[in-house]
């Protein structure tokens, strides 16, 4: 019962009454930070750096932690809300949780969002604090191939995200996987899609595309049909209470769902966005009621809040266990260790168990914390469906605004969000769906710079990809996932034509 | 919509201000009146905004000024957008930059409109080291058995944390080229950052790594998986380097500096430099500078304006006729 001394240890640490404060003051304000679109974790946390400067490296790392993983927490309240994204890793959530808002199941969406998170983020506490030094082996073992194969076959969801028209969907994600590779290419540096704008070599920012295919072009699209809005029943938050079958109908995809997030998590540069497209994707495909997700199917909410948690989570085995950050957040926790003095690493258990304990331990304790805090706030926070329909958009629009321009002071970027707004709307008026862009937005450039990793690794050499164990399986189950679909229309469809 | 015209008024009137002050009180000494924009070209989290935040942090705890340093993230371009940014404000006094070797190769690159020469050098603040790191079971000992292999069999991979023709991509080819072999024939395979490279040696991905040994230190040492062949740097490092030989050591006459500096707006007044400069070097000497820096893995290096500016150009010199190797030269 090592693992148990250990968490009691940590116990200990993360218990101290000032550990407490920084806990709760670490997911507050994390909270906070996701509700509200283009204030991300990584901004967040660079600023609070000269704050735990001065503190003892567990406190820090908790607090730092504990904003972390309350912004993946509350990034769900306003994908539920507005449809708008408060973190890149809460776009799936919206799939569902903005049409249940707006069948007026809002505060069922909310509480369903509050307690997947809490189950992804403790379940995944458990594997981190059981087995987080063998999984660094895990994470070490995805070079350039294993990525390739792994974002195929996270492509394949285009598929089933694509409702009606595959043909929609797949014009859609190349679409998509063209946004992804605006900029300088890493492989060459050569400019692609710029224009000659400086403004587009760091590429396009994934939340500008995502508030702007998303919320803005639902903000013009309601303009469009008038302001009237008699289709949604105001008034109606609706109960959080789940019915004992919503639950029975949630844990499934729940646990699936935290356990791949977590590993997802685990491999340094999938992380919390891809976590969760997989996790809905995965339960669109095995539920019986696939064809109503993204219709409002509280399977849909569950899922990718209790992946993007659990990934979260995951996230710091690399960060923990290696010294390596797999994230743009965690790169800035791992600059902030550095700074005060912990060397983040294999030895890191033995050096400093004081901080990985203390951490681990909190996170058990900045998961209640969540829940009991995000509960009670919902009936508040979904009073903003109240507002008549002319000021809620107005809020929207503004803060979207803000929110990208938050994170780059760039006016550009406001532009292009309006683009991107106009985009989405005629997706709409045209039938293509959304969520394949996106899903090709985020894996198309990590798959075409890991495709030309592996092969300029191997000399050029194609059967790098089905040599490798790891990437041929993955390709495998990539391939039958997209054949066995085909295969059982195509059979149906015989069926139909031969009666 | 009063905004507009103070707005302009103000970038108006603040060189005329600064003016005034040149010619009326050149017997005393320049000072800042406002807050100074201290400008990291990039998101939070990386290298130039480490530099700028622990900066304006010694500075602010130390109360080396009486003005704050206001830390201000300018992402985009590689430093591209930001140095637009600030080539436009001609001669402004509050307004500075963090600097280091893309600086010199972003514009050699052909990606930036402005390179070094259109902006004031204020002060090289320090430098970091590049280092080659192999797996800790790997076959190779030391440089020589590396180049050898690689020598042998050009295709095998080195890895580094950044696009070809930047940084990592021209510390290892300068190294090949001193190896004697072409710089050309490096199979460098660029990373998303250093840690993503460094995961991928551990993974056995790739055959070795060129990396900042700041980066590196965290991971070398009792129970590592990486082991470090050699750093760029002329004498060797201390702290948990101590161990770890130098190229010129094991006979590569070759250096490599990761330095970081601060430059400000074109056309800085003289006095304002020299303002900087001295402040600069009395951070330098501060207790708070010294803990901060030996956490990050930095070793200072400064030099005054006069001594950067002719370092910069050296650099450009040294960079362009490697790019011409690689044929990556833009310009």
């Amino acid at each position: 019962m090592d693992a148990f001394n250990n968490l009691m240890y940590g116990f200990g640490i993360a218990l101290e009454p000032i550990n407490i404060a920084y806990v709760f003051a670490g997911v507050f304000a994390g909270t906070i930070i996701g509700m509200l679109p283009g204030l991300g974790p990584i901004s967040a946390l660079a600023l609070m750096i000269p704050i735990t400067f001065a503190m003892e490296p567990s406190s820090g790392l908790i607090l730092m932690a504990g904003v972390y993983y309350g912004a993946i927490f509350g990034g769900s309240t306003s994908s539920i809300l507005l449809n708008a994204p408060g973190v890149a890793g809460t776009v799936a959530t919206s799939f569902d949780g903005y049409p249940m808002a707006k069948q007026g199941l809002a505060g069922k969406a909310l509480a369903i969002a509050a307690y997947s998170s809490f189950v992804g983020g403790t379940i995944s506490v458990v594997f981190l604090m059981l087995i987080a030094p063998l999984l660094s082996k895990v994470a070490v073992s995805f070079g350039p191939a294993e990525y390739f194969a792994l974002m195929v076959l996270g492509l394949t969801a285009v598929v089933s995200l694509s409702d009606k028209s595959l043909v929609k969907g797949l014009i859609a994600a190349v679409i998509g996987v063209m946004i992804s590779i605006i900029g300088i290419d890493m492989q060459t540096g050569t400019e692609r899609f710029t224009f000659g704008s400086i403004h587009l070599l760091d590429g396009v920012d994934f939340l500008v595309v995502a508030l702007g295919i998303f919320a803005l072009a639902e903000v013009f699209y309601m303009l469009l049909r008038g302001g009237g809005g008699k289709e949604a029943p105001r008034n109606a938050i609706g109960s959080l209470k789940l019915t004992r079958s919503e639950v029975k109908q949630i844990a499934g995809p729940v646990s699936r769902s935290s356990v791949l997030g977590f590993f997802t998590g685990v491999l340094p540069g999938a992380g919390a966005t891809i976590g969760s497209f997989l996790g809905y994707s995965m339960e669109k495909r095995i539920a019986k009621d696939g064809d109503t997700f993204g219709k409002g199917n509280i399977k849909g909410v569950a899922a990718p809040e209790a992946a993007n948690n659990a990934a979260c989570t995951g996230s710091f085995v690399p960060l923990l266990t290696l010294g390596v950050p797999g994230s743009g957040t965690t790169a800035v926790l791992l600059g902030a260790l550095l700074v005060m003095g912990v060397n983040p690493g294999p030895m890191m258990l033995e050096q400093r168990p004081d901080v990985f304990w203390g951490v681990v331990a909190s996170m058990y304790i900045g998961n209640i914390f969540l829940l009991v805090l995000n509960l009670p706030l919902i009936p508040l926070i979904a009073k903003i469906l109240d507002l008549p329909k002319p000021l809620l958009l107005s809020l929207i629009l503004i803060f979207c605004m803000i929110g990208v321009y938050g994170m780059s002071f760039s006016v550009f970027d406001l532009l292009l969000l309006l683009g991107f707004g106009l985009v989405g709307l005629g997706m709409r008026l045209f039938g293509f769906p959304a969520a394949p862009l996106i899903l090709a937005l985020i894996l198309g450039n990590i798959m075409e710079e890991s495709m030309r990793r592996a092969l300029q690794i191997s000399g050029g050499d194609w059967t790098t990809f089905i040599d490798k164990p790891i990437s041929l399986s993955l390709l495998v189950i990539a391939v039958l996932s997209l054949g066995l679909p085909l295969l059982k229309k195509r059979r149906t469809k015989r069926l139909n034509t031969a009666e | 919509m009063t905004m507009l015209p103070l707005k302009r008024f103000a970038v108006l009137a603040l060189p005329m201000a600064a003016l005034a002050m040149t010619t009326s009180a050149s017997a005393q000494e320049w000072t800042p009146s406002r807050s100074i924009e201290f400008v990291a070209p990039a998101n939070p989290g990386g290298g130039w905004d480490t530099l700028v935040r622990t900066m304006s942090r010694v500075i602010q705890q130390e109360e080396l000024a009486d003005e704050s340093f206001a830390a201000i993230n300018v992402p985009g371009g590689g430093g591209a957008v930001a140095w637009a940014q600030v080539a436009r404000d001609n001669g402004n006094p509050h307004k500075l930059f963090a600097t280091s070797p893309p600086m010199i190769l972003v514009p050699l690159a052909g990606a930036s409109r402005y390179d070094h020469t259109d902006f004031t050098p204020i002060a090289r603040i320090n430098t970091d080291y590049s280092i080659i790191l192999v797996a800790a079971d790997s076959e190779y000992q030391n440089l020589d058995d590396l180049f050898t292999a690689l020598k042998e069999n050009p295709s095998l991979s080195v890895g580094g944390g950044s696009a070809p023709g930047s940084m990592d991509h021209i510390s290892v080819a300068g190294l090949a080229s001193a190896a004697g072999m072409e710089a050309s024939s490096v199979n460098y395979i660029p990373f998303s950052g250093g840690g993503d490279a460094m995961t991928n040696l551990m993974g056995g991905h790739i055959e070795a790594v060129i990396g900042g040994a700041g980066e590196a230190v965290g991971q070398l040492g009792e129970g590592s998986q990486l082991r470090a062949l050699g750093v760029s740097s002329e004498e060797r490092l201390g702290g948990g380097l101590a161990d770890v030989p130098t190229y010129q050591e094991q006979g590569y006459d070759y250096t490599f500096d990761i330095w970081r500096g601060v430059m400000g707006a074109p056309e800085m007044p003289e006095e304002a430099v020299e303002y900087y400069e001295a402040l600069f070097a009395e951070m330098l000497e501060t207790d708070a500078w010294r803990e901060a820096s030996d956490q990050l893995g930095w070793i200072d290096a400064y030099q005054d304006s006069d001594a950067f500016a002719t370092f910069l150009d050296e650099q450009q010199e040294q960079f362009s006729s490697v790019l011409t190797d690689l044929g990556l030269m833009r310009q």
